[in-house]
């Protein structure tokens, strides 16, 4: 997570903000990075992947091969976040 | 009212071997060992005896599931893990009736063709795991166990196991595992433990309870126990009241009698003069019901007809002037701390339904929040290894039915109800 920060900030992403959230039900495919507003859902994480996430963030192509989680998981966990509450 | 397991009401003085035997104590056994273990079954069964660990199952079927296991060798596990918040009953039939509960063990043993038992109890008990020492060693002098029970063919080897001090450590296949010399972690099922329990072998797992109905039943006949209680729930179930009520306590009562009267007569009411609002009849698993089922009776399938369980009997009542969602973050603060965490998707309830339930509290997110727990529940549907997933279902759901002005009065005004 402080890696992420750190390369959050090389970019130049002012807008945004890391954080960790209490339970995704996925510790089994983790590390697990959701990025929100935008609801892309990223699995089994390494540091060799940030570059490619923050790219994401930045504008860059969505990273489909950490795309892995079931819709249904990942539907469940946008709507909570949606109620604007975590 | 008279009791099977208490026959003279509840006591508190410790029955020794001696006492015990007075009231036919043991002979259960030797009628038994008389008999072969398919006619002990058949006697259960015929009582239809059920489960009183808080799942209700047929107690016969159990044995003779295990029974019928080719592999060998069997085993016989008491569950005296007892760690639901409130319940008292299986401390108190260890401590008082040692013997009642030892020659349950032992009848359970012959019929499922176990050649050791485990005696898994609350560490916490001391008092239980004295007076069942002594009362084995007693039980042993007079070839109740040991080498050719009561001089017959069959022979079986007790030990007692201390049982952690957490909820998910009295879940049967928690209770394998911590026998195992492992931590209380459930396996997944199935496969079950009549068929693969203890050491991987066919393993029969038995609340305290339930064995202490075993004696009487093989003593007077299944009929005779089928005249206490009701057609699918017969014989009697301990119930535990604590200090809601003016007489806490544990009272024997026949299945089938009305809720009314476990809390006004045996338990002399609410607390406080107060009405009541919401009655738990299985604290902390079961849906709450409302002040108009009162008349509940006490057995399996009323309480499922009245929406809610019978659990092991721990009865809690919710007082006019209380706050549910108050009630209900408890609970599921209490389940969130007892989830024993292998489990992904139980986390993931657990945590989110308090964390949604602590945003209810302080007044934040509106309608939508409350949409949120169906969502969260139907997702984890059937998935973990344990039943503490669904526990906190029911709750919440009937606390959300019953009492939505609660969650509105929060909601709007961020304030507690309870509080005005």
């Amino acid at each position: 997570m402080a890696e992420l920060q750190k390369r959050v900030e090389a970019k130049g992403l002012a807008d945004v903000e890391v954080k960790s959230y209490m339970c995704f039900g996925a510790c089994q495919e983790g590390p697990n990075i959701v990025l929100y507003p935008e609801k892309s859902w990223y699995a089994s994480v390494k540091v060799d992947d940030l570059d490619e996430i923050t790219d994401h963030l930045a504008g860059g192509p969505h990273v489909q091969r950490l795309d892995t989680i079931d819709s249904s998981l990942k539907e469940l966990i946008y709507q909570l976040l949606d109620t604007g509450v975590f | 009212m008279e009791g099977i397991l208490f026959p003279r009401g509840i006591v508190e003085k410790r029955e020794d071997l001696k006492d015990y035997r007075l009231r036919g104590g043991y002979s259960a056994l030797a009628k038994a060992v008389k008999k072969t273990p398919d006619e002990v079954i058949k006697e259960i069964s015929e009582a239809r005896l059920r489960g009183r660990g808080g799942a209700g199952f047929p107690t016969g079927k159990k044995w003779s599931f295990t029974r019928e296991c080719a592999e060998q060798p069997h085993y016989l596990v008491m569950n005296g893990g007892e760690d639901e918040p409130g319940s008292k009953k299986d401390r108190l039939l260890m401590e008082i009736l040692p013997h009642l509960v030892i020659e349950g063990v032992i009848l359970a043993a012959y019929a499922t063709g176990a050649s050791k038992a485990y005696l898994y109890i609350n560490a916490n008990y001391g008092g239980a795991i004295k007076s069942i020492t002594d009362a084995l060693a007693e039980a042993k002098q007079a070839a109740c166990w040991g080498e050719n029970v009561l001089g017959s063919n069959f022979s079986l080897d007790i030990e007692i196991t201390p049982a952690p001090h957490n909820y998910v450590a009295g879940e049967d296949t928690a209770a394998l595992e911590v026998i195992e010399g492992k931590k209380a972690w459930p396996r997944q099922k199935p496969p079950f433990p009549v068929t693969v329990g203890l050491f991987g072998k066919p393993t029969a797992v038995n609340n305290v309870e339930t064995l202490a109905n075993a004696p009487p039943i093989l003593l007077h006949g299944a009929e005779w126990y089928r005249g206490f209680g009701t057609a699918d729930s017969s014989g009697t179930m301990i119930f535990s009241l604590n200090e809601d009520v003016n007489r806490p306590g544990i009272y024997e009562l026949p299945f089938g009698t009305p809720l009314r009267y476990l809390i006004e007569e045996c338990g002399g009411g609410i607390k406080g003069d107060r009405k009541i609002k919401a009655i738990m009849p299985a604290a902390p698993s079961s849906a709450f019901l409302g002040p108009d089922k009162i008349d509940t009776p006490l057995d399996h399938n009323s309480m499922r007809d009245a929406g809610s369980a019978l659990g092991c009997g721990v009865v809690r009542l919710v007082a006019e002037g209380s706050c549910i969602v108050e009630e209900v973050l408890k609970i599921s603060e209490f389940f969130t701390a007892e989830s024993c965490g292998q489990c992904p998707a139980c986390r993931m309830e657990t945590n989110t339904l308090t964390s949604l339930l602590k945003k209810v509290q302080q007044g934040q997110g509106g309608q939508p929040i409350l949409e949120q727990f169906g969502k969260v529940l139907a997702f984890n549907k059937g998935k973990g290894f344990c039943n503490l997933i669904a526990m906190p279902g029911p709750p919440i759901e009937s606390a959300l039915k019953l009492f939505p002005e609660d969650f509105q009065a929060h909601l709007t005004t961020g304030k507690c109800p309870a509080a005005n």
